[in-house]
């Protein structure tokens, strides 16, 4: 239980009053010498029991008077009947709110999201705590100070597209209590534990929790839970709009998912669930009618005629009808022809040179333009940087000015693939720079690759690439921090990537049938090469879709001044600062940028209680279960309550006090004389 | 009479001279050695007529009926009845818990007027007057057993040591009045008047045994049941550390709370000694100690002399 007035308690000695003023008296006892014995004797066996009893209930009384005045005095604060911690007034707190589509979701019987509901009790609970200062931590780098009022109604604590980054928020609350050296902290934490939000299985959470508990001021950690799941709740989302061309009419096909959040359907009813899928482009409004069938069902390839106009790019957006959460109900999509697909190739060895060009253009689709361009090393001043998507060096690792245009087109968004050189590379670039070679008796196969995720995740009907079977005979080592996409069995690498999130990749072997069969079996390369150029041709398409969070910010509020993105779709919410958080449509001197919630929204659940309780393991945590909709607040005032228990105390002391009425009269009404 | 001595305590000549008038009288016949003032079994020399016998050889002549022989032709002889002496046998109660008191004394005196006191006045002022009308006058002190007992005696001399033993009667040891009593029917011989002097703080059970063993023996009992009108009234206020005087400890109270169960108790007892009291037909005067004690001995001589020929 929290006090606002905690400096009272060290009062609450006084509840052993009553028992003193009792002992005390009891030694102010007189001395009698009696005669009738028999009969006190006798009363005493009578009496003995009750009397006792009354005697402790009395006294128990009014120790529950005095403590219930000390305890009102010290303004208790009730934090729900399940969530009773222990802690004094906070200086400072620090507000960490989960604003990602999931917290918009509403209990149908109650009014207001999840978010609201949090952000009003939170504001209620910080007004009734009143501490020093309250900050609020809302994605950005530093926290900002807020009135606790002010939270209810504060824009940046609105809902947005992005997903939460609960561990990067409560690292900005670290640095700046650390920093501030702030006295008692209490960090409330509003969120419906959604694991992609909490990022459990990321490693920065041990070391948090113990920075955590390394601070020298106590630091408190609220957790209000909205943790309920949210049953009958659909999302849609489109995977693909691809343009096509037929008979001189232009059709755009586009695939939609929508997911249930639950599995109710899925189940199997007699009659399938029927959504209607709205789709809308140019004003003009289509519905389809969608028969839903498991957890997610796909409308493949649904064509949407564009008419004989010149242009091409164009953006639309899919909704079905409103449900538990609207913030899954809308998804944005940009369409636009596909850009020439252009791949440096810079190689010292003429075989390697053949194969990466070789590979470089050939396009995936027949419709799509794919080409390779031979760059000499001296040449690279004048290499067609700005067209280029992707750039596949084999040789040294590139220096001096060579390294400023490799890393100025990293920068603008271009991936690169760094095959070894077969002699020299002493340079370095990024930190990272060629080892020796490592040649193997026998060819050797990779063993472990990611198919999850980047060059060699598995395809999109879930196959996987044919990495197992490549026979690697030569590698080079690696000398800097990587990260492994592929590793041979004795560990060697043989595919990596930098740490910092660029698309920077290094192959630590050759396509020559001496090194590997990476041409042989040209599969694996054919794959990663062209979703690297995938990669870097997002940022030169006219339209792309992007993941509300930090790159959408990025993306969006990178350039200022005449050539600002403006919002031209969106939900109500004004645009803020925070553009790249809010789904909708950005626009650009004709460039188009679709900004949606980020697929993990859809597919994660909720983590178990216990989970996240085991990321505050060892630290001061409270853990109160909200509901949306749920109009008490979660911090109250509650000396009324002791006043009153008070108060029936001591009207049951007063009564246990009460003489009894007299049940036998005096025995000197008894006649005296009653043989006389 | 008592020249050589200061003059007793319990004794006040001004009550002595008032109740002088009323005899002390026995309920029930009493058989003496001497001409008295209280009922023999025997046939007697008296002025009043008790029955008429036919006549035996040998029966005096004069005490022949002649007018009786003239109406019915038959020989009778008129008898009176005989008046004796009797022996008073005062049982004076001297455990601890006769030395309770709570009572205010007579004025001068700052100590307050404990129940063997009172029983002391009672004693004294019986035993006086039982001397004067020519009865003989004995006195046992009981305690857990006879603490000391002079055998009933009719001179002035051993008037005297009775009132000895009243006065340096001290209350002490615990009380073991039904045997006490019980030895006494044993040991009285002759019919006597047996006055019980005593706060009966025993169980009734065993009192009816005893007084029904002296109602065997032909005694007259009188039992005087003294009781301090704090013992009845239980009148306390503080929590209280009572101290048995009979040595059975300490009992701590708190006397608002137990004062219904106290009265209850009391009520009993005195409930049960009046069963007691109507089944052995005892003559019991219960006596608070704030009551002067010559209403009570003049309640008591008044009855009797008005009871005198229940037989």
């Amino acid at each position: 239980m929290t006090f606002l007035q905690p400096w009272v308690l060290a009062a609450l000695p006084l509840i052993g009053l009553p028992l003193i003023i009792h002992l005390i008296n009891q030694r102010r006892f007189q001395t009698v010498p009696w005669a009738a014995t028999m009969f006190l004797a006798a009363a005493k066996a009578l009496s003995s029991g009750y009397s006792r009893l009354r005697h402790w209930l009395i006294m128990l009384l009014r120790m529950l008077a005095v403590a219930g005045v000390i305890l009102a005095v010290g303004r208790p604060l009730s934090r729900g009947w399940l969530a009773l911690a222990g802690g004094a007034r906070p200086d400072t707190a620090v507000v960490i709110l989960d604003r990602s589509p999931s917290m918009q979701a509403r209990d149908p019987a109650a009014p207001g999201t999840k978010l609201a509901t949090g952000r009003r009790q939170l504001a209620d609970s910080l007004e009734t705590l009143a501490p020093s200062r309250c900050l609020y931590v809302g994605g950005g780098d530093r926290p900002v100070e807020i009135p606790p009022a002010a939270l209810d109604d504060l824009p940046a604590a609105g809902p947005a597209a992005a997903a939460a980054d609960i561990p990067g928020m409560l690292q900005t609350a670290y640095d700046h209590i650390r920093e501030n050296a702030a006295g008692t902290a209490e960090v409330w934490i509003c969120s419906d534990g959604r694991a992609n939000d909490w990022a459990i299985e990321e490693g920065g959470w041990a070391g948090l929790r113990d920075a955590f508990a390394k601070l020298p001021q106590q630091v408190r950690f609220q957790l209000l839970a909205f943790d309920e799941p949210v049953p009958g709740n659909l999302a849609v989302r489109v995977t693909e709009a691809r343009l096509e061309r037929r008979a001189g009419t232009r059709e755009l096909l586009v695939s939609v998912a929508v997911s249930r959040s639950d599995a109710a359907g899925a189940a199997g009813g007699d009659e399938p669930e029927t959504v209607p899928i709205r789709f809308e482009i140019d004003g003009v409004t289509t519905v389809v009618d969608l028969k839903l069938a498991g957890r997610e069902t796909i409308l493949a390839n649904h064509p949407l005629p564009l008419g004989r106009g010149e242009a091409v790019r164009g953006w639309g957006r899919v909704s079905i009808p409103a449900d538990p959460c609207e913030a899954d109900n809308d998804f944005y999509f940009v369409f636009d022809e596909p850009a020439p697909r252009v791949t440096m190739v810079v190689a010292d060895e003429a075989a390697v040179e053949r194969v990466l060009r070789l590979i470089a253009s050939i396009p995936p689709s027949k419709e799509l333009a794919a080409r390779g361009e031979l760059v000499p090393a001296s040449g690279l001043a004048t290499a067609p940087w700005d067209e280029a998507a992707a750039l596949l060096w084999q040789g040294p690792l590139p220096a001096g000015r060579d390294a400023e245009l490799v890393e100025a087109f990293l920068a603008r968004g271009g991936q690169v693939i760094f095959f070894p050189p077969e002699a020299g590379g002493g340079t370095t670039f990024a930190g990272v720079s060629w080892g020796e070679w490592l040649d193997f008796s026998e060819p050797q196969q990779p063993e472990q690759w990611r198919p999850d995720a980047d060059l060699l995740a598995n395809t999109v009907a879930g196959n996987a690439l044919p990495v197992g079977e490549l026979e690697v005979r030569r590698v080079r080592g690696l000398n800097g921090e990587v990260v492994p996409l592929a590793s041979l069995p004795d560990g060697s690498p043989l595919l990596t990537r930098l740490p910092d999130g660029r698309g920077v990749y290094f192959c630590t072997t050759l396509p020559r049938p001496q090194d590997s069969t990476l041409a042989r079996e040209g599969i694996v390369l054919y794959a990663l090469v062209q979703r690297a150029i995938d990669r870097g041709l997002e940022p030169l398409a006219g339209a792309r879709q992007v993941a509300a969070g930090p790159e959408a910010s990025f993306l969006i509020a990178g350039e200022q001044g005449d050539s600002r993105w403006q919002r031209v779709a969106g939900a109500s919410e004004p645009v803020s600062t925070e553009a790249g958080l809010h789904a909708g449509i950005y626009a650009r001197k004709g460039r188009l940028v679709a900004v949606n919630r980020p697929l993990a929204e859809d597919a994660a659940g909720i983590l178990a209680t216990e989970r996240i309780d085991g990321l505050f393991r060892g630290l001061s945590y409270t853990r109160i279960t909200g509901q949306a909709g749920q109009s008490d607040s979660i911090v109250q005032e509650i000396w009324r309550a002791f006043l009153i228990a008070m108060l029936l105390a001591l009207v049951g002391e007063g009564l246990l006090s009460l003489p009894r009425r007299r049940m036998t009269p005096r025995p000197s009404a008894v006649p005296l004389e009653a043989a006389a | 009479m008592f020249s050589d001595r200061q003059p007793r305590e319990f004794l006040e000549p001004a009550v002595l001279a008032r109740l002088a008038g009323v005899p002390l009288l026995s309920r029930r016949p009493m058989v003496g050695n001497v001409s008295g003032r209280h009922a023999s079994p025997h046939r007697g020399s008296s002025v009043e007529f008790a029955e008429y016998r036919k006549y035996v050889p040998g029966d005096d002549l004069r005490r022949l009926d002649w007018r009786a022989f003239g109406r019915s032709d038959r020989f009778y002889v008129k008898e009176y009845e005989a008046d004796t002496n009797l022996r008073l046998c005062l049982v004076l109660d001297t455990s601890g818990s006769m030395g309770y008191g709570s009572t205010s004394p007579a004025a001068g005196s700052s100590q307050p007027l404990t129940k063997i006191a009172y029983a002391r006045r009672i004693c004294g002022t019986l035993a006086y007057l039982a001397s004067q009308q020519g009865d003989a006058v004995g006195v046992s002190c009981a305690a857990e057993e006879i603490v000391r007992t002079l055998p009933p005696r009719r001179s002035p001399a051993h008037l005297r040591l009775v009132f000895d033993v009243l006065e340096e009667a001290r209350p002490q040891g615990t009380t073991g009045l039904p045997e006490v009593l019980h030895e006494l029917a044993e040991t009285v011989r002759q019919r006597a008047l047996v006055v019980v002097v005593s706060d009966l703080f025993v169980p009734t059970e065993e009192l009816a045994g005893a007084f029904g063993h002296l109602k065997f023996r032909r005694h007259d009992v009188a039992v005087f049941h003294l009781l301090d009108p704090q013992e009845i009234g239980f009148q306390f206020q503080r929590p209280t550390r009572f101290l048995d005087l009979e040595g059975g400890g300490a009992i701590f109270a708190d006397p608002v709370e137990i004062a219904d169960r106290y009265h209850a108790a009391v009520t009993a007892y005195l409930e049960a000694i009046r069963q007691l009291v109507l089944e052995s037909g005892i003559d019991y005067h219960r006596v608070l100690t704030d009551e002067p004690y010559e209403q009570v001995l003049a309640r008591f001589l008044v009855g009797r002399a008005a009871g005198r020929g229940l037989r």
